[in-house]
């Protein structure tokens, strides 16, 4: 059946201590493809795509089932700027 | 392996981005494919060299090692520029079409093999990767960011100063 968002959302969290994440099954529900935000202290002095390999590694396993992921955003907190919910004209 | 390998590196769907492909040639260069050109899809049988690589000891990793080496821009792609087969490929050519330069690619639907070594060589899972200066940059989220900071017009322009294809 494939990988769930919820097992994602897990591992990253086990591995990654993030202060922030979301995973978003982009594959209906089907667990074959995710988008990630993650924001980790881990991140800290890793170029981009080191943060990419992290993330990649943290999900090796996964990786055997998933046919993609898209990671949206994997920075530091001190570089963390989410979009304000209520969106300004 | 190395049969497969030599049918991977003969079919020959060269652009005329170089001077006139040889026979030779295409041996070497296999099914890249260069963006800058109107690609002519296919090459008759008949024109295909014989395998003369069956016997060579040219791994994957000699085959992406050449690639990288002598392309300034190498994408591993699903599909070929003028004809992404996913959207995260798709999206990687944009970017790098946005920047004028010219993109050699190839598509690893084409060859299970090649896509497994490429994989290994780069120890990254997924496709598109892009390859810039021999470097690997990363996959379509990476030179998506790397275009919006402006990351990505450094590295083409930077110290190689990549050859700008023509507009249109």
């Amino acid at each position: 059946m494939g990988v769930s968002k919820e097992d994602v959302e897990g591992i990253l969290t086990s591995a990654m201590k993030p202060t922030h994440l979301q995973v978003v099954d982009t594959s209906g529900g089907c667990g074959a493809s995710f988008e990630i935000e993650i924001v980790s202290e881990q991140f800290e002095g890793k170029k981009l795509l080191e943060r990419h390999r992290m993330v990649n590694a943290a999900l090796a396993e996964q990786m055997k089932e998933i046919h993609a992921l898209s990671i949206k955003k994997a920075v530091t907190p001190s570089k963390w700027n989410p979009i304000p919910k209520v969106q300004e004209e | 392996m190395a049969r497969s390998l030599a049918n991977t590196v003969l079919k020959g769907i060269i652009g005329s981005h170089h001077r006139a492909a040889t026979c030779r040639t295409l041996c070497q260069q296999g099914t890249i494919a260069y963006y800058s050109v109107s690609s002519d899809a296919g090459t008759h049988d008949d024109f295909k060299s014989t395998s003369k690589l069956a016997d060579s000891d040219i791994s994957l990793k000699d085959v992406v090692e050449k690639d990288v080496k002598e392309n300034p821009v190498m994408i591993y792609m699903k599909g070929i520029p003028e004809a992404p087969a996913c959207g995260f490929s798709s999206l990687a050519v944009r970017v790098l079409k946005a920047h004028g330069v010219p993109i050699a690619s190839r598509n690893i639907l084409e060859d299970q093999e090649l896509k497994s070594g490429v994989k290994a060589f780069s120890h990254w899972p997924t496709f598109p990767q892009i390859f810039i200066n021999g470097e690997f940059i990363g996959g379509s989220d990476i030179i998506l960011n790397m275009h919006q900071s402006g990351e990505l017009t450094e590295k083409t322009q930077g110290r190689h100063n990549l050859p700008h294809c023509p507009k249109g």
